[in-house]
Protein backbone atom coordinates (compact mmCIF):
# COMPACT_ATOMS: atom_id res chain seq x y z
CA UNK A 1 0.00 0.00 0.00
CA UNK A 2 2.59 2.14 1.24
CA UNK A 3 4.74 1.64 -1.88
CA UNK A 4 1.96 2.01 -4.65
CA UNK A 5 1.17 5.07 -2.92
CA UNK A 6 5.05 5.97 -3.16
CA UNK A 7 5.16 5.33 -6.71
CA UNK A 8 2.12 7.79 -7.51
CA UNK A 9 3.56 10.26 -5.48
CA UNK A 10 6.38 10.52 -7.12
CA UNK A 11 4.51 10.22 -10.42
CA UNK A 12 2.38 12.98 -9.50
CA UNK A 13 5.12 14.95 -8.33
CA UNK A 14 7.28 14.55 -11.63
CA UNK A 15 4.58 14.73 -13.75
CA UNK A 16 4.35 18.41 -11.94
CA UNK A 17 8.22 19.19 -11.92
CA UNK A 18 7.76 18.61 -15.85
CA UNK A 19 4.55 19.62 -17.43
CA UNK A 20 4.67 23.25 -15.70
CA UNK A 21 4.57 24.19 -19.21
CA UNK A 22 7.88 26.38 -19.87
CA UNK A 23 9.32 26.39 -23.11
CA UNK A 24 13.32 27.22 -23.62
CA UNK A 25 15.34 28.27 -26.39
CA UNK A 26 19.24 27.41 -26.49
CA UNK A 27 20.29 29.16 -29.59
CA UNK A 28 18.58 32.38 -29.59
CA UNK A 29 19.51 35.63 -31.67
CA UNK A 30 20.78 38.15 -29.46
CA UNK A 31 22.57 40.96 -31.79
CA UNK A 32 23.64 44.59 -30.61
CA UNK A 33 24.22 47.56 -33.91
CA UNK A 34 25.78 50.72 -33.40
CA UNK A 35 25.80 52.82 -36.36
CA UNK A 36 27.93 55.73 -36.68
CA UNK A 37 29.11 58.18 -39.59
CA UNK A 38 32.62 57.11 -39.21
CA UNK A 39 31.92 52.81 -38.30
CA UNK A 40 29.27 50.02 -37.86
CA UNK A 41 29.51 47.99 -35.13
CA UNK A 42 27.58 44.95 -35.39
CA UNK A 43 28.24 41.79 -32.52
CA UNK A 44 26.00 38.71 -32.86
CA UNK A 45 25.42 35.78 -30.51
CA UNK A 46 23.31 32.69 -31.67
CA UNK A 47 24.01 30.27 -28.20
CA UNK A 48 21.95 32.68 -25.63
CA UNK A 49 19.32 30.33 -23.76
CA UNK A 50 15.93 31.75 -22.70
CA UNK A 51 13.06 29.95 -20.73
CA UNK A 52 9.88 31.11 -20.91
CA UNK A 53 6.94 30.09 -18.04
CA UNK A 54 3.95 29.94 -19.94
CA UNK A 55 2.06 29.16 -15.90
CA UNK A 56 2.96 33.11 -15.36
CA UNK A 57 4.32 34.84 -18.80
CA UNK A 58 8.01 35.19 -16.99
CA UNK A 59 10.53 35.19 -19.32
CA UNK A 60 14.52 34.94 -18.71
CA UNK A 61 17.30 35.31 -21.09
CA UNK A 62 20.78 34.60 -20.70
CA UNK A 63 23.66 35.19 -23.02
CA UNK A 64 27.59 34.67 -22.50
CA UNK A 65 29.57 37.69 -23.85
CA UNK A 66 32.41 35.28 -25.09
CA UNK A 67 29.37 34.16 -27.79
CA UNK A 68 29.59 37.26 -29.48
CA UNK A 69 30.92 37.61 -32.57
CA UNK A 70 31.83 40.51 -34.91
CA UNK A 71 33.14 40.84 -38.55
CA UNK A 72 36.08 42.76 -37.28
CA UNK A 73 38.64 40.53 -34.68
CA UNK A 74 39.85 43.49 -33.39
CA UNK A 75 36.13 44.60 -32.27
CA UNK A 76 35.42 41.39 -30.32
CA UNK A 77 38.75 41.85 -28.45
CA UNK A 78 38.12 45.60 -27.60
CA UNK A 79 34.50 44.47 -26.79
CA UNK A 80 35.54 41.82 -24.22
CA UNK A 81 38.81 43.37 -23.34
CA UNK A 82 37.50 47.41 -22.98
CA UNK A 83 33.62 47.41 -22.74
CA UNK A 84 32.30 44.60 -21.56
CA UNK A 85 35.09 43.44 -19.20
CA UNK A 86 33.92 40.01 -19.79
CA UNK A 87 36.31 38.05 -17.55
CA UNK A 88 34.49 40.29 -14.79
CA UNK A 89 31.76 40.12 -16.03
CA UNK A 90 31.01 37.02 -18.16
CA UNK A 91 26.87 36.76 -18.75
CA UNK A 92 24.38 39.34 -19.56
CA UNK A 93 21.13 38.63 -18.16
CA UNK A 94 17.37 39.51 -18.03
CA UNK A 95 14.36 38.80 -16.34
CA UNK A 96 11.12 39.97 -17.37
CA UNK A 97 7.66 39.62 -17.53
CA UNK A 98 4.94 40.00 -21.04
CA UNK A 99 2.86 42.44 -19.17
CA UNK A 100 -0.80 41.48 -19.78
CA UNK A 101 -0.07 38.13 -20.27
CA UNK A 102 -2.58 35.73 -21.60
CA UNK A 103 -1.81 32.29 -21.69
CA UNK A 104 -3.91 32.35 -25.04
CA UNK A 105 -0.78 34.65 -26.47
CA UNK A 106 1.59 31.50 -26.87
CA UNK A 107 -1.44 29.72 -29.27
CA UNK A 108 -2.17 32.81 -31.13
CA UNK A 109 -0.78 34.32 -34.03
CA UNK A 110 2.49 36.60 -33.56
CA UNK A 111 1.33 39.93 -31.86
CA UNK A 112 2.75 42.54 -30.00
CA UNK A 113 3.39 42.84 -26.30
CA UNK A 114 5.09 44.68 -24.06
CA UNK A 115 7.82 43.36 -21.60
CA UNK A 116 9.35 44.84 -18.50
CA UNK A 117 12.33 43.60 -16.79
CA UNK A 118 15.41 43.67 -15.37
CA UNK A 119 18.17 43.73 -17.82
CA UNK A 120 21.77 43.12 -15.92
CA UNK A 121 24.72 44.06 -18.40
CA UNK A 122 28.14 44.54 -17.10
CA UNK A 123 27.21 44.17 -13.71
CA UNK A 124 24.32 46.53 -13.76
CA UNK A 125 20.85 46.10 -13.47
CA UNK A 126 18.40 48.21 -14.67
CA UNK A 127 14.70 48.06 -15.46
CA UNK A 128 13.38 48.42 -18.41
CA UNK A 129 10.28 48.11 -20.56
CA UNK A 130 10.37 46.67 -24.36
CA UNK A 131 8.23 46.21 -26.82
CA UNK A 132 7.93 42.42 -28.35
CA UNK A 133 6.18 40.28 -29.98
CA UNK A 134 5.26 36.46 -29.68
CA UNK A 135 3.47 33.71 -30.43
CA UNK A 136 3.23 31.42 -33.34
CA UNK A 137 5.06 31.42 -36.92
CA UNK A 138 5.28 28.61 -39.51
CA UNK A 139 3.89 26.23 -36.25
CA UNK A 140 6.54 27.40 -33.81
CA UNK A 141 6.58 29.75 -30.69
CA UNK A 142 8.54 32.50 -31.65
CA UNK A 143 9.31 35.64 -29.39
CA UNK A 144 11.56 38.57 -30.74
CA UNK A 145 12.30 42.01 -29.59
CA UNK A 146 13.92 45.17 -31.17
CA UNK A 147 14.79 47.74 -28.47
CA UNK A 148 17.74 51.00 -27.73
CA UNK A 149 19.81 50.59 -24.59
CA UNK A 150 22.90 53.38 -23.96
CA UNK A 151 25.50 51.95 -22.88
CA UNK A 152 26.57 54.71 -20.63
CA UNK A 153 23.70 53.02 -18.44
CA UNK A 154 25.33 50.07 -17.59
CA UNK A 155 28.65 52.26 -16.64
CA UNK A 156 30.12 51.21 -19.80
CA UNK A 157 32.08 54.17 -20.58
CA UNK A 158 33.09 55.22 -24.26
CA UNK A 159 36.25 57.12 -23.93
CA UNK A 160 36.45 60.42 -26.23
CA UNK A 161 39.01 58.88 -28.60
CA UNK A 162 36.28 56.57 -30.07
CA UNK A 163 33.30 58.24 -29.32
CA UNK A 164 32.57 59.61 -32.94
CA UNK A 165 32.90 55.80 -33.91
CA UNK A 166 30.73 53.79 -31.13
CA UNK A 167 27.24 55.25 -31.53
CA UNK A 168 25.25 56.54 -28.30
CA UNK A 169 22.62 54.09 -28.42
CA UNK A 170 22.96 50.36 -29.18
CA UNK A 171 20.17 48.67 -31.06
CA UNK A 172 19.42 45.13 -29.04
CA UNK A 173 17.83 42.64 -31.41
CA UNK A 174 16.12 39.67 -30.19
CA UNK A 175 14.72 36.45 -31.71
CA UNK A 176 14.35 32.94 -30.04
CA UNK A 177 12.18 29.96 -31.16
CA UNK A 178 10.85 28.08 -28.32
CA UNK A 179 10.52 24.13 -28.24
CA UNK A 180 9.05 22.81 -24.55
CA UNK A 181 11.00 22.42 -21.97
CA UNK A 182 12.26 18.97 -21.22
CA UNK A 183 12.08 17.29 -25.00
CA UNK B 1 -1.21 3.08 10.32
CA UNK B 2 -3.83 4.89 8.72
CA UNK B 3 -2.83 8.24 10.30
CA UNK B 4 1.19 7.79 9.30
CA UNK B 5 -0.04 7.76 5.78
CA UNK B 6 -1.59 10.74 5.81
CA UNK B 7 1.00 12.31 7.55
CA UNK B 8 3.83 11.00 5.01
CA UNK B 9 1.61 12.13 1.78
CA UNK B 10 1.49 15.75 3.78
CA UNK B 11 5.24 15.63 4.00
CA UNK B 12 5.42 14.41 0.35
CA UNK B 13 3.87 17.08 -1.44
CA UNK B 14 5.29 19.55 0.96
CA UNK B 15 8.35 18.54 0.46
CA UNK B 16 8.19 18.03 -4.26
CA UNK B 17 6.00 21.15 -4.57
CA UNK B 18 9.09 22.86 -2.47
CA UNK B 19 11.36 21.64 -4.87
CA UNK B 20 9.26 22.43 -8.23
CA UNK B 21 9.10 26.22 -6.44
CA UNK B 22 12.46 26.17 -6.07
CA UNK B 23 13.19 25.08 -9.13
CA UNK B 24 12.96 28.39 -10.80
CA UNK B 25 13.92 29.95 -14.11
CA UNK B 26 17.29 30.93 -13.01
CA UNK B 27 18.37 27.98 -11.85
CA UNK B 28 17.14 26.67 -14.62
CA UNK B 29 18.88 28.69 -17.21
CA UNK B 30 21.91 28.12 -15.30
CA UNK B 31 21.69 24.64 -15.99
CA UNK B 32 20.85 24.75 -19.46
CA UNK B 33 24.00 27.43 -20.48
CA UNK B 34 26.44 24.95 -21.87
CA UNK B 35 30.01 25.67 -20.46
CA UNK B 36 32.30 27.12 -22.18
CA UNK B 37 35.83 26.67 -23.19
CA UNK B 38 37.11 30.67 -21.89
CA UNK B 39 40.19 30.91 -24.35
CA UNK B 40 43.16 33.68 -22.92
CA UNK B 41 42.44 36.68 -25.23
CA UNK B 42 44.53 40.10 -25.97
CA UNK B 43 47.46 38.31 -24.01
CA UNK B 44 49.50 41.28 -25.27
CA UNK B 45 48.06 44.03 -27.30
CA UNK B 46 50.24 43.71 -30.29
CA UNK B 47 51.57 40.87 -32.44
CA UNK B 48 54.67 41.99 -31.02
CA UNK B 49 56.03 43.45 -27.55
CA UNK B 50 58.22 45.84 -28.80
CA UNK B 51 61.40 44.52 -31.01
CA UNK B 52 60.54 40.56 -30.67
CA UNK B 53 57.57 38.95 -31.69
CA UNK B 54 54.30 38.22 -28.88
CA UNK B 55 52.17 35.53 -28.51
CA UNK B 56 49.53 37.63 -30.36
CA UNK B 57 48.50 36.78 -34.22
CA UNK B 58 46.12 38.35 -36.41
CA UNK B 59 43.09 36.52 -36.93
CA UNK B 60 41.34 34.91 -40.49
CA UNK B 61 41.11 37.70 -43.07
CA UNK B 62 42.73 40.69 -41.26
CA UNK B 63 45.96 42.58 -42.19
CA UNK B 64 47.98 44.32 -40.27
CA UNK B 65 49.90 47.50 -41.35
CA UNK B 66 53.37 48.24 -39.45
CA UNK B 67 55.58 50.84 -39.65
CA UNK B 68 58.57 50.96 -37.26
CA UNK B 69 61.22 53.74 -36.69
CA UNK B 70 64.59 53.32 -34.64
CA UNK B 71 66.41 56.90 -34.20
CA UNK B 72 69.90 57.35 -33.17
CA UNK B 73 71.66 57.04 -30.23
CA UNK B 74 70.96 58.99 -27.36
CA UNK B 75 74.69 59.14 -27.21
CA UNK B 76 74.97 60.83 -30.27
CA UNK B 77 74.41 64.22 -27.81
CA UNK B 78 73.03 67.42 -28.69
CA UNK B 79 75.21 67.84 -32.19
CA UNK B 80 72.64 64.47 -33.32
CA UNK B 81 69.78 65.98 -31.33
CA UNK B 82 70.50 62.84 -29.57
CA UNK B 83 69.72 60.31 -31.75
CA UNK B 84 66.76 62.03 -33.74
CA UNK B 85 68.77 63.11 -36.84
CA UNK B 86 68.96 59.81 -38.03
CA UNK B 87 66.30 56.84 -37.89
CA UNK B 88 66.15 53.06 -39.40
CA UNK B 89 62.65 52.20 -40.82
CA UNK B 90 60.61 48.87 -41.01
CA UNK B 91 57.72 48.39 -42.93
CA UNK B 92 54.92 45.29 -42.93
CA UNK B 93 52.38 43.60 -44.00
CA UNK B 94 50.93 40.65 -41.83
CA UNK B 95 47.95 38.41 -42.69
CA UNK B 96 45.93 35.81 -41.09
CA UNK B 97 45.22 33.08 -43.42
CA UNK B 98 43.60 31.43 -40.64
CA UNK B 99 42.94 31.98 -37.39
CA UNK B 100 45.72 29.89 -36.29
CA UNK B 101 48.46 30.99 -39.02
CA UNK B 102 49.55 34.38 -40.06
CA UNK B 103 52.29 35.11 -42.93
CA UNK B 104 54.08 38.45 -43.20
CA UNK B 105 56.52 40.30 -45.13
CA UNK B 106 58.92 43.32 -44.96
CA UNK B 107 61.83 45.39 -45.56
CA UNK B 108 63.84 47.64 -43.23
CA UNK B 109 66.47 49.96 -43.85
CA UNK B 110 69.02 48.17 -41.87
CA UNK B 111 71.16 46.35 -44.07
CA UNK B 112 68.63 47.15 -46.78
CA UNK B 113 66.97 43.68 -45.30
CA UNK B 114 64.07 41.84 -46.87
CA UNK B 115 62.37 39.51 -44.30
CA UNK B 116 59.15 36.74 -44.53
CA UNK B 117 57.77 35.09 -41.48
CA UNK B 118 55.28 32.46 -40.88
CA UNK B 119 53.29 32.36 -37.34
CA UNK B 120 51.73 29.41 -36.30
CA UNK B 121 49.36 29.20 -33.18
CA UNK B 122 49.83 25.48 -31.75
CA UNK B 123 48.58 25.61 -28.10
CA UNK B 124 45.82 28.94 -26.86
CA UNK B 125 45.77 28.92 -23.39
CA UNK B 126 41.90 28.37 -22.04
CA UNK B 127 40.04 27.96 -18.87
CA UNK B 128 36.28 26.28 -18.17
CA UNK B 129 35.71 23.56 -20.07
CA UNK B 130 39.32 22.85 -21.21
CA UNK B 131 42.12 24.05 -19.23
CA UNK B 132 45.27 24.80 -21.11
CA UNK B 133 48.18 26.70 -18.77
CA UNK B 134 49.71 28.52 -21.41
CA UNK B 135 49.36 29.74 -25.03
CA UNK B 136 52.81 28.51 -27.49
CA UNK B 137 53.14 29.54 -30.80
CA UNK B 138 56.37 28.85 -33.05
CA UNK B 139 57.68 31.22 -35.74
CA UNK B 140 59.70 30.66 -38.73
CA UNK B 141 61.07 33.55 -40.84
CA UNK B 142 63.61 34.26 -43.86
CA UNK B 143 65.89 37.68 -43.46
CA UNK B 144 67.75 38.47 -46.73
CA UNK B 145 70.30 41.13 -46.78
CA UNK B 146 70.25 43.15 -49.64
CA UNK B 147 73.44 44.93 -49.53
CA UNK B 148 76.11 45.32 -52.05
CA UNK B 149 78.75 42.52 -51.36
CA UNK B 150 81.66 44.12 -49.80
CA UNK B 151 83.91 42.57 -52.32
CA UNK B 152 82.80 41.88 -56.32
CA UNK B 153 85.59 40.69 -57.25
CA UNK B 154 85.58 36.94 -55.49
CA UNK B 155 82.43 34.41 -56.33
CA UNK B 156 79.56 35.36 -53.62
CA UNK B 157 76.65 33.51 -53.06
CA UNK B 158 73.06 34.47 -52.90
CA UNK B 159 72.50 32.22 -50.15
CA UNK B 160 75.13 34.17 -48.29
CA UNK B 161 72.61 37.06 -47.90
CA UNK B 162 69.90 34.57 -45.88
CA UNK B 163 69.43 34.18 -42.01
CA UNK B 164 66.58 31.84 -40.79
CA UNK B 165 64.93 32.33 -37.32
CA UNK B 166 63.15 29.67 -35.47
CA UNK B 167 61.40 30.80 -32.23
CA UNK B 168 59.04 29.25 -29.11
CA UNK B 169 56.56 31.51 -28.18
CA UNK B 170 55.50 30.27 -24.76
CA UNK B 171 52.74 33.02 -22.93
CA UNK B 172 50.69 33.13 -20.37
CA UNK B 173 47.70 35.83 -19.14
CA UNK B 174 48.17 35.77 -15.91
CA UNK B 175 45.72 38.53 -14.95
CA UNK B 176 43.72 41.09 -17.01
CA UNK B 177 46.42 43.31 -16.44
CA UNK B 178 49.68 41.03 -16.57
CA UNK B 179 50.92 38.54 -18.87
CA UNK B 180 54.70 37.29 -19.21
CA UNK B 181 56.59 35.04 -22.56
CA UNK B 182 58.99 33.00 -22.74
CA UNK B 183 60.62 32.68 -26.47
CA UNK B 184 63.54 30.37 -26.64
CA UNK B 185 65.09 31.27 -29.96
CA UNK B 186 67.37 29.79 -32.63
CA UNK B 187 68.99 32.15 -35.36
CA UNK B 188 71.18 30.52 -38.60
CA UNK B 189 73.30 32.61 -40.11
CA UNK B 190 74.78 31.76 -43.74
CA UNK B 191 77.45 34.21 -43.61
CA UNK B 192 78.87 36.25 -40.82
CA UNK B 193 81.26 39.18 -40.68
CA UNK B 194 84.28 36.90 -39.71
CA UNK B 195 85.35 33.47 -38.48
CA UNK B 196 84.79 34.84 -34.85
CA UNK B 197 81.21 35.55 -35.45
CA UNK B 198 78.78 32.97 -34.48
CA UNK B 199 76.70 31.26 -37.48
CA UNK B 200 74.08 29.60 -34.80
CA UNK B 201 73.01 31.91 -32.33
CA UNK B 202 71.32 30.46 -29.22
CA UNK B 203 68.87 33.18 -27.23
CA UNK B 204 66.22 33.34 -24.64
CA UNK B 205 63.32 36.26 -24.82
CA UNK B 206 61.72 37.38 -21.74
CA UNK B 207 58.62 39.59 -22.34
CA UNK B 208 56.21 40.92 -20.28
CA UNK B 209 53.22 43.52 -20.19
CA UNK B 210 51.65 45.11 -17.40
CA UNK B 211 48.34 47.10 -18.01
CA UNK B 212 48.36 50.56 -16.48
CA UNK B 213 44.78 51.23 -17.84
CA UNK B 214 42.13 49.83 -20.48
CA UNK B 215 44.37 51.16 -23.40
CA UNK B 216 47.92 51.91 -22.21
CA UNK B 217 50.35 49.19 -20.79
CA UNK B 218 53.82 49.54 -20.07
CA UNK B 219 56.02 46.38 -21.65
CA UNK B 220 59.43 45.00 -21.45
CA UNK B 221 61.19 42.79 -23.46
CA UNK B 222 65.01 41.09 -22.86
CA UNK B 223 66.63 39.11 -24.95
CA UNK B 224 69.32 36.95 -23.33
CA UNK B 225 72.52 35.76 -25.76
CA UNK B 226 73.88 32.53 -25.27
CA UNK B 227 77.28 32.93 -27.42
CA UNK B 228 79.68 34.50 -25.24
CA UNK B 229 81.38 37.85 -27.49
CA UNK B 230 84.45 36.96 -28.75
CA UNK B 231 87.45 39.18 -26.85
CA UNK B 232 89.31 38.85 -30.43
CA UNK B 233 86.10 40.48 -31.93
CA UNK B 234 86.56 44.58 -33.02
CA UNK B 235 82.67 45.00 -32.05
CA UNK B 236 80.92 44.09 -28.67
CA UNK B 237 77.69 42.61 -28.77
CA UNK B 238 75.19 43.21 -26.41
CA UNK B 239 71.66 41.59 -25.14
CA UNK B 240 68.72 43.33 -26.37
CA UNK B 241 66.83 45.18 -23.72
CA UNK B 242 64.23 47.20 -24.24
CA UNK B 243 61.52 48.80 -22.43
CA UNK B 244 58.07 50.27 -23.87
CA UNK B 245 54.67 51.52 -23.61
CA UNK B 246 51.54 50.33 -25.95
CA UNK B 247 49.28 52.97 -26.32
CA UNK B 248 45.78 51.49 -28.40
CA UNK B 249 43.15 53.68 -30.24
CA UNK B 250 40.53 51.14 -31.68
CA UNK B 251 42.11 50.07 -34.92
CA UNK B 252 45.70 51.66 -34.43
CA UNK B 253 48.13 50.44 -31.76
CA UNK B 254 51.25 52.57 -31.00
CA UNK B 255 53.80 51.08 -29.34
CA UNK B 256 56.66 53.74 -28.29
CA UNK B 257 60.22 52.17 -26.69
CA UNK B 258 63.36 52.98 -25.51
CA UNK B 259 66.04 50.30 -26.95
CA UNK B 260 69.51 49.54 -27.14
CA UNK B 261 68.69 48.01 -30.50
CA UNK B 262 68.99 49.09 -33.64
CA UNK B 263 67.46 46.29 -35.68
CA UNK B 264 63.47 45.64 -35.52
CA UNK B 265 63.64 41.53 -36.68
CA UNK B 266 65.34 38.97 -34.55
CA UNK B 267 68.56 38.16 -37.19
CA UNK B 268 69.58 41.73 -36.15
CA UNK B 269 68.31 42.80 -32.59
CA UNK B 270 69.02 39.28 -31.07
CA UNK B 271 72.27 38.68 -32.37
CA UNK B 272 73.91 42.08 -33.86
CA UNK B 273 72.82 44.97 -30.90
CA UNK B 274 76.09 46.79 -30.52
CA UNK B 275 74.46 49.71 -28.08
CA UNK B 276 74.76 49.25 -24.42
CA UNK B 277 71.91 51.09 -22.17
CA UNK B 278 74.80 51.93 -19.76
CA UNK B 279 76.59 53.61 -22.31
CA UNK B 280 73.48 55.90 -23.14
CA UNK B 281 73.65 53.93 -25.97
CA UNK B 282 69.85 54.10 -25.91
CA UNK B 283 67.52 54.25 -29.06
CA UNK B 284 63.97 56.09 -29.31
CA UNK B 285 61.40 53.89 -31.41
CA UNK B 286 58.18 53.38 -32.21
CA UNK B 287 55.37 51.10 -33.78
CA UNK B 288 53.01 51.85 -35.42
CA UNK B 289 50.28 48.92 -36.26
CA UNK B 290 47.25 49.57 -38.03
CA UNK B 291 45.27 46.70 -38.76
CA UNK B 292 42.43 46.28 -41.40
CA UNK B 293 39.50 43.52 -42.09
CA UNK B 294 39.44 42.37 -45.49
Amino acid sequence: MLKKLLILLLLVASAGAFGQGKFIAKNAYISFYSSTPMEDILGESNEAVTILDSSNGEIVFQSLMSTFHFKRALMEEHFNENYMESTKFPKAKFKGTIEGFKKEMLTAPVANIKITGVLNVHGVDKTVTVPGTIGIEGGKLVAASKFKVAPEDFGIVIPSLVRDKVGKEMEITVKAIYLPYGQ
Amino acid sequence: MKRTHYIFIALFLLLFSGNVQSQDLDALLNAETKPTVDYATATFKASRIINGHSIEQMKKKQLDFRISHRFGPLNDGAYGLFGLDQSKIHFSLEYGVTDWLMLGVGRGSLNKTYDSFAKFRLLRQSSGAKWMPVSLSYLTSVELNSLKFQDPTRTNYFSSRLAFVHQLLIARKFNDKFSFQLSPTFIHRNLVKTELDMKDVYAMGFGARYKLSKRLSLNAEYYYNYNPNSKFLDTKYYNSASVGIDIETGGHVFQIMLTNSLGMREGSFIPQTTDNWFDKGIHLGFNISRVFAL
